[in-house]
């Protein structure tokens, strides 16, 4: 008789959170340990914080026109062939801590896990194309369609299937990418900012889930959420971080995603010159951008379209916005721990209690990662530099990895049948376009309302 | 008959390769596609940005703003 063995692992929310935690803390010591010596607390001197040696280790391809070998260089013309590599090793890193966490033999999932990496760097140069990255059309997109195609046309290989962990990277990227969340750029537009961001924005989401759920009738509670959420607060990353706190299944995320990439290609191209014909002040134009379109680069490019300073307010405005994700994700948590998710059974003892239960541990990795964070940023300008360096130098392009190799998880595991009677109603693409108007209206009200007439001062003669 | 695995993955590669490496560098120089993508290199715009954090200048307050709007009456 053979001695059974047990592997007894880590929840997959806590190796994600150890994991995030491990990556955000070692990056700060790292960019703190090459602390530059000359005015460290000039962002004239360090606009994007300071230098990490982090930043080396990672990249991703770099926008091509014709040929994708020219993805390999970046705009100096500096090879980037080996930090793109390294990039793909830090995936695999990830995903063998995970295995190792989690009680999981870590040989047999290496290949696949290599596998996923490569696969995922094709994503990043799709997505590189001039035209493709030009138009918003992000990475998500092109990982979710790599791992479709490949699923269905050839079938996923049991070695590659061994290393798909879709949720644990995207987990552990979101826990990482909580050092980006700062809650002192809430502060950043003053009053103005903070009514245009913190009051259009829960008004619109509650609205548009509530309508969802209660007039729309669509049968799943946590694809009316994720939809809600990022087309209100920011996108892709509202999207992620919402469907992660509330379970939402693959195939929700992935439609929620390909709208809200959708609708912000048109409302990029759309928005600017519907300004110009409202006569609207750049001003309140940008703002009203920075509250509408989902993604934080459409914003960016559709505001500059308007002027200088409307593309400064537009970017700030969203900002703003994107410092929300940490709380609306949170929110979202405990709500749906105490008062939507049953699938654990029957509820046992208290309401906090059977939350506490359901709840998803990762979340607070997140949470504390982003009040870590943010309470360095606050301490002092050099403090703001070093984390700023970290985030920009270091964690985001970790981040982006985590959640490419992520999504070509989840489009290998997608089976769009389930989807299929939801999306033959059409109902999903109603909600997201009714959102997006109340979205629209709002916004350029409360613009309209702080930056155009409350808080306007006279210019100068 | 439906084709073998190995035929699926060289015609799904294919298709891929015709196009990123035909159609899209084609659409790439039409006049209208020319006119956005030179506006928004000549400002330093990163539109494929999914965070604020990668874009290409953080957006800070702008040093103008204070001059016309009250930011806290």
């Amino acid at each position: 008789m053979g001695v059974a063995t047990r592997r007894v692992g880590l929840h997959e929310d806590t190796a994600a959170t150890v994991i995030g935690l491990a990556i955000v803390a070692m990056a700060l010591a790292v960019t703190w340990w090459a602390c530059p010596a000359e005015r460290p607390a000039s962002r004239e001197k360090w606009p994007k914080g300071w230098p990490t040696p982090l930043s080396r280790t990672i990249d991703k391809p770099q926008t091509w026109s014709d040929s994708p070998l020219a993805s390999f260089r970046d705009k100096q013309g500096k090879p980037v062939a080996v930090p793109i590599l390294l990039g793909g090793a830090w995936v695999v890193a990830v995903a063998v801590a995970g295995a190792s966490l989690g009680g999981r033999p870590v040989a047999r999932m290496l290949p696949g896990a290599a596998a996923l990496a490569v696969l995922a760097a094709l994503a990043y140069l799709l997505s590189a194309q001039q035209v493709i990255h030009f138009y918003n059309l992000e990475y998500p997109l092109w990982a979710l369609m790599i791992g479709v195609l490949l699923g269905n046309v050839v079938g996923v290989p049991p070695w590659l299937e061994r290393a798909l962990a879709g949720e644990f990277l995207i987990k552990t990227g979101l826990v990482v990418f909580g050092a980006e969340v700062l809650v002192g750029r809430l502060l950043e537009l003053g009053l103005p900012g903070l009514l245009t961001a913190w009051v259009v924005t829960p008004i619109v989401l509650v609205t548009t889930y509530w309508c969802g759920v209660h007039i729309m009738k669509i049968p799943s509670k946590s694809l009316c959420m994720v939809i809600s959420a990022d087309m209100s607060v920011c996108g892709v990353s509202a999207a992620i971080a919402t469907g992660a706190a509330c379970r939402a299944k693959k195939e929700e995320l992935s439609l929620a995603i390909g709208l809200s990439l959708l609708f912000t290609v048109i409302m990029m191209v759309a928005m600017p010159p519907a300004i110009g014909w409202l006569g609207l002040d750049p001003i309140v134009g940008g703002a009203w951008i920075g509250g509408t379109i989902d993604a934080t680069g459409a914003v960016v490019a559709a505001g500059e379209s308007l002027g200088k300073e409307a593309g400064e307010v537009a970017a700030t405005v969203k900002m703003i916005q994107n410092s929300m994700i940490g709380i609306i994700a949170f929110a979202v948590a405990v709500y749906w721990a105490g008062w939507v998710d049953h699938s654990g059974g029957p509820r046992r003892g208290s309401l906090l209690a059977e939350a506490w239960r359901r709840f998803p541990r990762f979340i607070l990795g997140f949470l504390a990662a982003s009040i870590a964070c943010s309470w360095l940023f606050s301490l002092s300008p050099a403090h703001a530099l070093w984390v700023d360096g970290t985030t920009t130098g270091f964690t985001s392009r970790l981040r982006g990895w985590l959640f490419c190799s992520g999504f070509v998880c989840m489009g290998l595991q997608t089976n769009f049948r389930e989807l299929a009677p939801v999306l033959a109603s059409g109902r999903p693409l109603v909600l997201y376009v009714g959102g997006q108007c109340l979205n629209l209206v709002l916004t350029l009200a409360m613009a309209s309302l702080t930056f155009g007439w409350l808080f306007r001062k006279a210019v100068e003669p | 008959m439906t084709p073998s695995a190995p035929l699926r993955l060289a015609l799904v590669a294919a298709a891929i390769g015709a196009v990123w490496g035909v159609a899209l560098p084609w659409l790439g120089r039409c006049p209208m596609i020319v006119r956005h993508v030179t506006a928004m290199e000549s400002r330093d715009v990163n539109p494929a940005a999914m965070y604020y954090t990668e874009l290409d200048r953080l957006p800070l307050r702008p040093s103008w703003i204070e001059d016309r709007v009250v930011l806290w009456p």
